[in-house]
């Protein structure tokens, strides 16, 4: 007996569905808008990697710093999104959501002054 | 006092009465038997009538010597004393070589016979044929004794004057090694040979049956021959010292038709005594296309502009006069090798200038921009000028380069987008208050 493709083609997309349903009904808007911008970063750092490997690695201090950035900043606002993050709050217990913010405000800005520094 | 500056006065006034024909000096020495002296007296006139100062020295006089403390006397020395075995002690082959390096131009005739110039003029790579094997021709038929020969001037040469007639030959001629040094003049008849007078056509038997081996014939051979030194001084080795005499010069080629010699002496020795094809470079050099200042250093990858001014040396005036003649010069940007070599071109409107740019190459060092232009018969030309290549200062190089802008964009981008991530974070937490405090 031949299986029946309709149900198993059907399983991951209501899987997928299920999966954008429960974020969309359980994460917080704080959460979604910090995930929002770290979808941009990672199209950005793509593209930028993109164009590096494809067209030209010159000049490689503008690559370095530009994907940096994109990096970099990738990995401040996830972090602040776990600090920020109600669920994670046994984790962090000293560390309040303003207190994160200023934080993740300060290493950016620290960021985006090297950034700056070696784009050129 | 006054008298003394008179005196000189009128030396002075003197001294530019004289053409000082040669680019080199006046003074000549010439080393000929007292006896013989009146043989040359045509060529020794012509000489005197360009302005040389002659001093005469037989073969064995100890004086006027040739140089002092090391300091030669003389600008040029002719030695027309083929046949002596023995000179006064200061006239020996290594003399004349030292002499020859400090500058010094030769004009030697050779003979027949081994004497210590033939031993010399092995070493500028002249090789000579068996002692008493003069030149010998049955062509053209003449009254003359075998081994006096007209010799037919080449076509076309630099130093020798065109249209010249047929030259009187008789002594040794010599083959040519294969020094790039040297400059051949006059080379011998094609059906001329060298052998022994009283053999005559049996050599040319011998030589048969032997397959032509170890035989000396044919326009191979040389009877005047120049050597140009690494300093610049010239040496002229003539096979027989007939050549410059009164009896050859006076001598018919053909009815009527006066023979070449006194043309071809005074051509010689204008060659010899650095009166023609004189160059010599009066300055050199570079700047940045663009520019007129020269750099000590220039960055890699500039477009440097390199010059040299080149004067030739004119008898007539005795003058250095542009010359804009060279079309084959090349300048070499060098470290180690060339690392670039390229023409060095007459600049059309400007007299005796040659310029080129070109860009210098991806390569950091100390390079020197050198012009080596050896050209048979003329003056060797050489000059050296060391300069830095240095690479890009920290600051050298170019910003905001336009395949750059990709990832220009992405860093502000990501500002950008942290600025306004953090404004609209700020301003929900200022709503979400304001929400919590309408609910309470």
């Amino acid at each position: 007996m031949p299986p029946k493709p309709a149900p198993a083609a059907a399983a991951p997309s209501s899987a997928v569905q299920t999966l954008w349903k429960a974020y969309n009904e359980q994460t917080s808007d704080r959460l979604k808008f910090i995930d929002a911008f770290l979808v941009f970063l990672m199209f950005s750092g793509i593209v930028q990697f993109a164009y590096c490997v494809l067209i030209t690695t010159f000049p490689y201090n503008a690559f370095l710093s530009g994907f940096g950035s994109t990096v970099g900043q990738f990995v401040l606002t996830a972090s602040l999104r776990s600090q920020v993050n109600p669920e994670n709050k046994n984790e962090f217990k000293e560390v309040s959501p303003e207190r994160a913010f200023a934080d993740f405000a300060l290493g950016s800005i620290v960021l985006h002054f090297f950034v700056f520094n070696f784009l050129g | 006092m006054l008298s003394f500056c008179t005196f000189v006065l009128f030396f002075l006034s003197l001294s530019g009465l004289l053409h000082a024909k040669s680019s080199d000096g006046d003074s000549v020495l010439v080393v000929v038997e007292e006896a013989h002296k009146k043989d040359f007296t045509i060529f020794f006139d012509s000489l005197k009538e360009q302005g040389y100062e002659l001093t005469f020295r037989a073969p064995k006089d100890e004086t006027p010597v040739v140089a002092e403390h090391d300091v030669p006397s003389f600008a040029h020395i002719i030695i027309l004393a083929s046949e002596s075995k023995n000179f006064a002690k200061d006239i020996t082959p290594q003399s004349l070589v030292e002499l020859l390096s400090g500058g010094t131009n030769l004009l030697l005739a050779l003979s027949t016979k081994q004497t210590a110039l033939s031993s010399l003029a092995a070493e500028f790579s002249l090789i000579l044929p068996p002692p008493s094997t003069p030149l010998v021709s049955f062509f053209p038929e003449r009254k003359d004794p075998l081994t006096v020969i007209p010799v037919p001037a080449p076509a076309s040469s630099l130093i020798l004057s065109p249209k010249l007639a047929p030259v009187w030959f008789s002594g040794a001629p010599h083959a040519l090694g294969n020094n790039p040094f040297l400059v051949p003049i006059l080379r011998a008849p094609a059906e001329s040979f060298a052998a022994d007078t009283d053999s005559g056509a049996d050599a040319l038997v011998d030589a048969t049956e032997k397959g032509g081996e170890g035989f000396w014939a044919g326009s191979q051979l040389s009877v005047a021959t120049g050597f140009q030194a690494l300093g610049g001084a010239r040496v002229t080795w003539v096979g027989g010292v007939d050549l410059f005499s009164d009896k050859f010069a006076k001598k018919e080629v053909s009815k009527g038709v006066k023979s070449g010699n006194t043309q071809f002496a005074r051509d010689v020795a204008a060659w010899t005594f650095q009166e023609s094809l004189v160059l010599r470079i009066d300055s050199t050099t570079h700047h940045l296309a663009n520019t007129t200042t020269p750099l000590e250093q220039y960055t890699t990858n500039d477009n440097i502009e390199f010059s040299a001014h080149i004067s030739r040396f004119n008898p007539k005036k005795s003058t250095w006069e542009p010359y804009s003649g060279i079309k084959d010069m090349q300048l070499e940007f060098t470290m180690l090798d060339p690392h670039i070599r390229t023409a060095l071109l007459p600049v059309p409107g400007s007299p005796g200038k040659y310029s080129v740019t070109f860009r210098a190459p991806d390569r950091h060092g100390v390079f020197k921009f050198v012009i080596d232009y050896k050209r048979k018969g003329w003056t060797h030309l050489h000059s050296s000028t060391t300069v830095a290549l240095v690479p890009p200062r920290h600051d050298g190089y170019p910003r905001f380069l336009s395949a750059a802008w990709p990832y220009y964009a992405g860093a502000i981008s990501t500002s950008v987008g942290f600025f306004l991530f953090s404004a609209a974070w700020l301003a929900g937490e200022s709503r979400e208050k304001k929400a919590k405090a309408k609910a309470q």
